[in-house]
């Protein structure tokens, strides 16, 4: 009768079936908050661990850490969630991310339930931080880290070139002279990650502000770089990587820490997350970025952003508990992360964090004084990205001038502004 | 039961047995071919609805000149690589079908670039050809040659990364040639030689034609694989420096995934799929002219 024909298309339909079905299930809400991350090691395991105490307290709303595989593609494996109709509740993201998520429908807007929650305490977090996670007046992040660029040196070198260490009043010229006399024998005075992604074009803005610029004109309609303090931060990379020679270009496989490492290249323009990976023996320092105008620095930083309606529910709660000045500091205690909040810092405890990371200090004096501009929170702020990544590599590489450089980036962002 | 009930199960039967590969191939293989064409008539940023924009996407294509500038690289780079990998890998084939010692070693060395995954094979060569501290500019150096910038010079960028994915496919093609040159009758090499040919003769005259099919399904697979270059410009160059390494399907990513203009992308992925299947059809029916010799 053919029955056993019957029964092997039957099990491939349901085969098939069980496809399908298996594409659609979901997490269901009920209270249960998904965290994706990046964080390995040290910082994986503190996360953990404070998760885990959440969870034991807060049996109704558990919250489940899920490694997001690196935070480099964080904001495309979200987009892809939307797309799949299974976001996680909340999700670390890039602070230059944010403006690729706001206008999503999954998206929350959390101004009110921040601002009406006086223990919260929003305006004691850093102002960059604040900032990042700030898009038209609306707060649709809420802080993960906050971070800055230092100047960090190693001392041996200097030493044995007979050079004075950097000081806090150290000018472009003291900079660019020491690494000059840094250069050779294999060894490069400096280090600048020259891949044309953000990675590059931070480090160009600190520049651009310390000479006294700004990125975009003050109604944000314009760009304003072009400026004579653009062309003096374009001529000093010029000046440094292709007159003196004096800077090893990264490619972006971040070989510039190992270098570092291997006494290969003598001050790095980085921030508290290389400190920890620095190699014991070698003894380095800490200052501020050198400085023109101003010794402006910039932040790096980064949110938790929350996702739909059970994260509007139920994701707050325990974001503010990790937020909270004595968890954060504990936190901090165990990664080398910087303080988030003004408050942390008046802490008791805080004295024991000083002595643990001894580097962090300048960061955090950064954090109150030097981080006096940051990157608009805006749509186009992708685009102004890769078109200044291009500009700022293009002089790097000798192949651009930096005037002939910066107008033609300044052309494209113009147009970029113009057309949305 | 009939003759003709007796068909229809069998077919029924095949149909069975062919089901699963249908499936697969069906959800995974038609249905984003089509979902992209349909993508690449509007203007969306992938998660929320699209609108309808008719040609928008392909007009802007026409327009766009990093897009020709990227088709105009992927050009230089399939026509170096494929020819390049080609001839490499017949001698190296030839070599390795000797009776020597130690062939069976030769040819696993040869093919472990095959399984190396990319992601390695790209970490590895950034590092021998890193130009500051890198194996072979240490090398050149040490033979009095200048130092070069390889990757990270963009007039060397494609041609570094030619090099690499070369080096990356060698191991597939020998593979293949092998196969064919293994597959050519032992009594036609001889009847040639009797006839009075030398090695080289045998070669050019016997064994070449042969493997004309083997070249041909080689030509095909490398061109394909060339003209959707992605991985090994991802994990090197991020196509870099100054776009030198953005070939279509990079400028692709870039569109779909860093500025989130999904129709664009999908435009230029239907642009790439054309051109694809056209070269295909040409070089199958080519192929089909020139291979009168039948290996057995």
């Amino acid at each position: 009768m053919g029955t056993g024909l019957s029964r092997r298309a039957v099990l491939t339909m349901g085969a098939a079936l069980l496809m399908t079905a298996a594409c659609g299930t979901g997490s269901g809400g009920n209270g249960k908050i998904k965290v994706w991350h990046g964080y390995t090691d040290a910082e994986a395991t503190a996360f953990g661990k404070l998760a885990d105490r959440w969870n034991s307290a807060h049996p109704e709303q558990q919250v489940e850490l899920v490694f997001n595989g690196g935070n480099d593609n964080v904001l495309q494996k979200t987009l892809a969630s939307f797309a799949s109709g299974n976001p996680p509740e909340i999700a670390y993201q890039y602070g230059s991310s944010i403006t690729g998520l706001t206008g999503r429908p999954q998206t929350q807007d959390l101004t009110d339930l921040v601002k009406n929650d006086a223990d919260f305490r929003w305006d004691d977090l850093f102002a960059a931080a604040r900032e990042a996670a700030t898009v038209d007046g609306k707060i649709y992040g809420i802080p993960a880290l906050v971070d800055n660029l230092s100047l960090v040196y190693n001392k041996k070198l200097f030493d044995d070139a007979g050079l004075a260490h950097p000081t806090e009043s150290w000018t472009w010229d003291d900079f660019r002279s020491a690494a000059r006399k840094l250069t050779g024998d294999g060894r490069y005075g400096w280090a600048y990650v020259n891949d044309g992604t953000e990675d590059t074009v931070w480090r160009f803005l600190a520049l651009l502000w310390q000479a006294g610029g700004d990125l975009l004109s003050g109604d944000g309609k314009k760009a304003a770089f072009a400026s004579d303090a653009g062309r003096q931060a374009m001529q000093l990379l010029r000046d440094m990587a292709v007159t003196d020679k004096s800077v090893y270009l990264d490619a972006g496989d971040q070989q510039y820490l190992n270098l570092f490492n291997s006494g290969r290249v003598g001050m790095l323009w980085t921030g508290p997350w290389d400190l920890g990976v620095i190699n014991g023996d070698v003894s380095y320092g800490v200052q501020i970025l050198p400085g023109k105008v101003t010794h402006a620095t910039i932040a790096g930083p980064d949110t938790f952003v929350v996702f739909g309606d059970n994260g509007r529910k139920n994701a707050l709660p325990f974001l503010k508990w990790l937020l909270s000045a004595e968890v954060h500091l504990e936190f901090a205690m165990e990664t080398g992360h910087l303080p988030i909040r003004q408050s942390e810092v008046e802490l008791p405890k805080y004295a024991e964090y000083a002595e643990k990371y001894p580097g962090a200090k300048v960061f955090v004096e950064n954090l109150e004084k030097n981080v006096t501009k940051s990157r608009p929170n805006i749509p186009q702020y992708p685009k102004i990205s890769q078109v200044l990544g291009t500009a700022v590599q293009s002089v790097l590489l000798g192949q651009a001038e930096p005037q002939a450089a910066l107008a033609q980036a300044a052309g494209e962002v113009d147009q970029a502004l113009a057309s949305s | 039961m009939t003759a003709d009930r007796r068909k229809l199960a069998d077919h029924a039967a095949g149909w069975g047995f062919a089901a699963p590969a249908v499936v697969l191939i069906g959800v995974f293989g038609l249905v984003p071919v089509v979902w992209s064409f349909v993508l690449s008539l509007q203007h969306t940023d992938l998660t929320s609805p699209g609108t309808f924009a008719g040609g928008d996407n392909y007009a802007k294509l026409a327009a766009d000149p990093l897009f020709w500038d990227a088709a105009r690289r992927t050009l230089v780079y399939v026509v170096l690589f494929v020819p390049v990998t080609l001839a490499l890998a017949l001698p190296v084939a030839v070599m390795l079908n000797q009776k020597i010692r130690g062939v069976v070693f030769y040819r696993l060395a040869v093919s472990v670039p095959l399984v190396t995954s990319t992601v390695a094979t790209g970490i590895m060569f950034s590092w021998l050809a890193n130009p500051q501290f890198g194996l072979v500019n240490a090398a050149l150096d040490a033979v009095g040659l200048p130092k070069q910038g390889f990757f990270t010079d963009p007039n060397q960028a494609l041609f570094a990364v030619v090099a690499m994915t070369v080096w990356g496919w060698l191991g597939f093609a020998v593979i293949i040639y092998l196969a064919a040159l293994q597959n050519v009758p032992k009594d036609l090499i001889e009847a040639s030689s009797l006839d009075g040919c030398g090695r080289a003769g045998s070669f050019w005259h016997v064994e070449l034609p042969l493997v004309a099919p083997a070249t041909g399904f080689l030509l095909v697979w490398l061109t394909i694989n060339g003209l959707q270059l992605f991985d090994a410009v991802y994990v090197t160059t991020k196509g870099g420096p100054l776009r030198a390494t953005t070939v279509l399907v990079y400028h692709l990513y870039n569109e779909a995934f860093v500025s989130f203009d999904g129709g664009y992308a999908a435009a230029i992925g239907c642009a790439v799929f054309v051109v694809i299947g056209a070269f295909t059809l040409v070089q199958l029916r080519f192929n089909r002219r020139t291979s009168h010799y039948e290996a057995r």
